[in-house]
């Protein structure tokens, strides 16, 4: 697909993003709206990652750019919260490490009372088999 | 000299030049804390600062490269559905991780915020911290927070995965692949990613995966956690 095309494609998904989010009144960002429905169309083979990998790829290999202006306005936020920064700056860290530890070890929790309950239920089918067999 | 100034050609220059200069910085010594966006935000700011000139001034050009965060936050839908794929075997501990690792990070949020009265505007801000950028800075802006904050809370976040995943894997015995690279996506999006990517191609995969599915729904849950709570 020509890139024109496929940015059209990309950019009315934005604005029915934004239209479902401000006239239909979905309580979620415009923005996370319009990938939801991208997702929407590729789950549904409508469209294929690779009629839009042109445009994809030129934002996804450039996304921390596209957020320099919006970081710079920091400057415009109050020194009242600015003198607060060494502050923030622990609780980012303490809270990183508490949902890293939290996040793997719910996962590896579960993955293992999967493993343990397949290994049960595969051992039950065993010995229901052999006695059958007797 | 003003009229150069208020161009909207002057704001973009002075973002790509920065960001060019934070990317070349980061590649030479090749560490973590050297991330690009925060040196060029540093390097913009101490700009502005020194010369005087207004953030209203370099935003005219600003404005013209926020307008594009909207397709960069839509195209995140390609990477989420390839890593759709890999919710095989273990979809049901890969949801539920990524799902008690985002209410941790906002637990924490909410909890330590009202605990030491650092009020609603930084508590909202800090809110998305642990999601990529792209929609994290959208899901402040909707619930009240300072994008601005946010980004760069979201920055300090995704470096400190990075670093200490490692490490906090190590500590607290999350030896299987496939939970580390669910921690290390849903605490600290693409950056700790690149992390994850380092310690082996299943927890890449599954960190990748994470960074989507923990976005998705941190976007829906802030909202109806904060209507719940007031």
């Amino acid at each position: 697909m020509r890139i024109s095309l496929q940015f059209a494609i990309i950019v009315a998904i934005c604005i029915a993003g934004e239209i479902l989010h401000r006239i239909v009144g979905i309580p979620l960002p415009g923005n996370i709206i319009g990938m939801v429905l991208l997702l929407l169309l590729l789950c549904s083979k409508i469209l294929k990652p690779e009629q839009i990998s042109a445009v994809s790829n030129f934002f996804l290999s450039h996304l921390a750019f596209f957020f320099l202006p919006p970081s710079v306005a920091i400057m415009t936020v109050g020194d009242d919260v600015l003198s607060k920064w060494p502050l923030l700056l622990f609780l980012c860290i303490a809270f990183t490490l508490v949902t890293l530890a939290v996040g793997g070890f719910c996962t590896q929790f579960l993955i293992r009372r999967q493993e343990y309950r397949e290994a049960m239920a595969r051992r039950s089918a065993k010995t229901s088999k052999q006695g059958a067999e007797r | 000299m003003n009229a150069i100034v208020n161009s909207p050609l002057f704001g973009i220059l002075l973002s790509l030049m920065a960001f060019e200069a934070g990317v070349l910085i980061s590649r030479k010594w090749k560490h973590t804390l050297l991330n690009p966006l925060l040196i060029a935000n540093i390097l913009i700011v101490g700009f502005l600062l020194l010369t005087g000139i207004s953030f209203e001034s370099y935003n005219v050009g600003g404005s013209y490269i926020s307008v594009m965060l909207s397709p960069a936050t839509v195209v995140l839908a390609v990477p989420l559905y390839r890593q759709l794929s890999k919710l095989t075997r273990y979809w049901k501990p890969i949801l539920a991780g990524i799902f008690a690792g985002s209410l941790t990070s906002m637990a924490c949020v909410i909890a330590v915020s009202k605990l030491i009265g650092l009020g609603d505007t930084l508590m909202l801000s800090l809110l998305p911290k642990s999601i990529t950028i792209p929609m994290g800075s959208v899901v402040s802006e909707q619930i009240g927070g300072i994008p601005s904050i946010t980004i760069i809370a979201i920055t300090i976040t995704g470096i400190t995965g990075a670093v200490a995943a490692p490490a906090v894997c190590r500590f607290c015995r999350i030896k299987h692949k496939v939970a580390q690279g669910v921690a290390i996506g849903t605490a600290s999006h693409a950056l700790g990613t690149s992390k994850a990517m380092e310690m082996g191609e299943v927890q890449g995969a599954m960190s990748s995966l994470s960074i989507g599915v923990a976005g998705l729904f941190t976007a829906i849950t802030a909202p109806l956690i904060l209507a719940a709570l007031s």
